[in-house]
C-alpha cells in the first residue's frame, strides 16, 4: 500500500457485510430500517415552523409532523441520523480524516463545486420525498426486504446517475 | 410468533425513549461503517459512475445481501415473521413517483457527489460540500412538501400497496434471496473487471485489488452460506416459508374488520365459510362465499399478494382450517362469526348492494397515511 493512512478504507466487501449486519440488527431488534432524508425533512419543516407556524398548521402533511407524537423530533429517523453524524465524526477522527475542507474534482472550480453541491442536494431532497425515501431508506432498507418499489427506485437511481455522469464529468474527472 | 424483539413502533412513554437511544446507537454504527467504507468522500462515491471504483455497488449490494439473507434465515427459523417485519419497514409501492424519484435522485447524486445519508457522513468528516448537500436535501424536502398537494395524482400513481418481489415472481422468499445473492456476486466480479479496464485508462489512479482476495472469499462464503441455510429452512416440516401461522387463528373483532374493509379493502381477503345459502343471503361486503368443505379448492396456498386472510364462520373459529394453513400471510378469524358482524358492524350503503364475490377490488380510494415507511 503506497497510499497514506488517511486514504485507506475498509475492504468494500467486508464493509458491505458490516453494513448489512447493522441493517439486520435494526430489522430484528427494532423492527425499523435505516434512513437519512426523512430526518432532513423533519428538520426542514421544523425550521419552517419557526418562521411561519401558521403556514405549517395549514398544510395537512406538515401539520401531521408537528402534532403527531411529541413534535417534529420525536421520530426514529431523527435520532438515527443524529447517530450517523456522531458515528461519522468518531470514524473520521480515529482514521485521521477529520478536517475542514471542500472536496472537489481536479478540474472543478470552487464556485462550481459549491453550486453543484447545493443544487444536487435540493434535487435529491425533492426526489427522496417523491419516492418515499432515499438511497438509505428506500434502496438499501427497502431493497433488503425485497420491496418491489424499492428495487424500481434503486435501478432508477443507478440509471439516472449513469445517464447524467457524462454531462457533469468536469466536476469529477 | 413475534414481529421483532423490541419493536420500536409499539413502544410508549418511557420505553420509547429507550428506543430512541437505540436509534442513536444503530445510526452511530451506520455512520461509522459508511465513513470507514470511504463514503464521506465525493470522489469515492462518484467514481462509481465513471467505472473507476465500484465501491458503492459492492458495499450497497453486499449490505443488501447480508441483511436480506439474514432476515430470510431468521424468518425460516421461526424467530420473526418475514411478512410483518417487511411491511413495517418498507413503504408501499408507488410505481411512478418511485421511478421518477429514483431517476432524479441519481442525477442529484452525480451532481452533488453524495446521496442524502453520505452527505451527513461527509459533513461529519468536516467537508463543507457535504454540509451544502445536506442543507440542499433539507430545502428540497420542504419544497416538495409545498408542491405535493398540487401534484397529488402523480404522488400516489401506480399504487400497488405493500408489494414484495417474491410475491411478484411467485417464488418462496428463500429461493429469491439465493437468486439475488448469486446475481450480486456475479455483479461484483463484473465490477472488478470494469474497474481494471477503466482505471488503466486513467493515469494516476491506484490499481484496484485483483483476484480472489481473502476479504472477497470471506464475504462470498458468508453470502452463499447464509442464503443456502435460508433455503434449507424451506424443508422444515410444517413451516411453509413466511406464513408459519401455526393452527390458531388470530381473532379480529367485527369493528376492526369493518374498519379494514372500508379503509383498506385491498389489504384483506375475506372468505365466508358458512354454508352457501346463508352466505349468499347476507355477508361481509367484499367477501367471497367458499363453504368450509370447498376451501381446499380456493387455491389459498398459491396466493402471493400478501393480503391478510379473514375467515368468517357462523361463530368463533378456533383453528385455522387445514386448507388455509399454507396461506402466505396472516390468517384471522372473525371473533363471534357472522352473528357478531350483524350485531356490531356498521352497515354501509355499499355493503348491502355489493355483489363482489371474489374479494377486494383494485380500486384504491384515499388510504390512511402510513407513517414511517422506509426512509420517510
Amino acid at each position: 500500500m503506497d497510499r497514506p493512512a488517511s486514504d485507506r478504507f475498509w475492504n468494500p466487501y467486508l464493509a458491505g457485510v458490516a453494513l448489512g449486519l447493522v441493517l439486520l440488527s435494526s430489522f430484528l431488534v427494532m423492527g425499523k430500517g435505516l434512513g437519512a432524508s426523512g430526518a432532513a425533512n423533519r428538520v426542514g419543516v421544523a425550521a419552517l415552523d419557526v418562521v411561519a407556524p401558521a403556514h405549517v398548521d395549514a398544510h395537512p402533511y406538515f401539520a401531521s409532523l408537528k402534532h403527531e407524537g411529541r413534535g417534529f423530533f420525536d421520530d426514529w429517523l431523527v435520532f438515527e441520523v443524529l447517530g450517523v453524524f456522531l458515528g461519522g465524526v468518531v470514524a473520521a477522527y480515529s482514521a485521521g480524516r477529520l478536517r475542514v475542507g471542500l472536496l472537489k474534482g481536479p478540474r472543478a472550480s470552487t464556485g462550481a463545486r459549491v453550486a453543484a453541491a447545493l443544487a444536487g442536494g435540493v434535487l435529491m431532497g425533492v426526489a427522496a420525498r417523491m419516492a418515499r425515501g432515499c438511497t438509505s431508506g428506500q434502496a438499501l432498507t427497502g431493497g433488503a426486504v425485497l420491496s418491489a418499489g424499492a428495487w424500481i427506485f434503486m435501478l432508477a437511481v443507478f440509471g439516472g446517475g449513469y445517464a447524467a455522469a457524462y454531462f457533469v464529468r468536469r466536476l469529477w474527472t | 410468533m413475534i414481529a421483532t424483539f423490541f419493536p420500536f413502533d409499539s413502544l410508549v412513554t418511557g420505553a420509547r425513549e429507550v428506543g430512541l437511544i437505540g436509534a442513536v446507537v444503530i445510526g452511530f454504527a451506520f455512520g461509522f461503517v459508511l465513513e470507514r467504507a470511504g463514503f464521506g468522500r465525493a470522489s469515492k462515491l462518484t467514481a462509481q459512475f465513471y467505472l473507476t471504483d465500484m465501491t458503492v455497488l459492492k458495499v450497497m449490494f453486499g449490505a443488501i445481501v447480508t441483511a436480506m439473507t439474514g432476515l430470510v434465515l431468521a424468518s425460516g427459523l421461526g424467530l420473526v415473521d418475514l411478512q410483518s417485519v417487511s411491511e413495517g419497514i418498507a413503504s408501499p409501492t408507488f410505481v411512478w413517483p418511485m421511478l421518477v424519484g429514483g431517476l432524479l435522485l441519481g442525477v442529484g447524486f452525480i451532481v452533488s457527489g453524495y446521496c442524502p445519508g453520505t452527505s451527513a457522513v461527509s459533513t461529519a468528516s468536516g467537508n463543507l460540500d457535504g454540509l451544502l448537500t445536506f442543507a440542499g436535501v433539507i430545502i428540497g424536502s420542504v419544497l416538495y412538501g409545498e408542491v405535493q398537494p398540487l401534484l397529488h395524482g402523480f404522488h400516489v400513481s401506480g399504487d400497488l400497496g405493500p408489494l414484495f418481489l417474491y410475491q411478484v415472481l411467485g417464488v418462496p422468499a428463500p429461493v429469491l434471496a439465493l437468486g439475488v445473492a448469486l446475481m450480486a456476486m456475479g455483479a461484483f466480479l463484473g465490477a472488478e473487471r470494469l474497474e481494471r479496464v477503466f482505471s488503466a485508462k486513467r493515469a494516476g489512479l491506484p490499481a484496484p485489488a485483483v483476484g480472489p482476495t481473502p476479504a472477497r472469499r470471506i464475504a462470498f462464503a458468508t453470502f452463499s452460506g447464509v442464503a443456502a441455510l435460508g433455503l434449507v429452512t424451506l424443508a422444515f416440516p410444517g413451516r411453509p416459508s413466511a406464513g408459519e401461522a401455526a393452527t390458531r387463528a388470530l381473532p379480529i373483532t367485527a369493528s376492526e374488520l369493518a374498519q379494514r374493509v372500508i379503509e383498506a379493502p385491498w389489504k384483506v381477503r375475506v372468505i365466508d365459510v358458512r354454508d352457501e345459502a346463508a352466505c349468499l343471503a347476507a355477508r361481509v361486503p367484499g367477501s367471497a362465499c367458499v363453504p368450509l368443505a370447498k376451501l381446499g379448492e380456493a387455491g389459498l396456498e398459491a396466493a402471493t399478494d400478501g393480503r391478510a386472510l379473514v375467515l368468517v364462520a357462523d361463530g368463533d373459529l378456533a383453528e385455522v382450517p387445514a386448507a388455509a394453513r399454507a396461506y402466505r400471510g396472516d390468517v384471522m378469524a372473525l371473533a363471534g362469526g357472522y352473528a357478531a358482524w350483524k350485531r356490531e358492524a356498521p352497515t354501509t350503503p355499499a355493503a348491502a348492494a355489493a355483489p363482489a364475490p371474489t374479494g377486494a377490488g383494485k380500486a384504491a380510494p384515499a388510504r390512511p397515511k402510513k407513517k414511517g415507511g422506509g426512509c420517510s
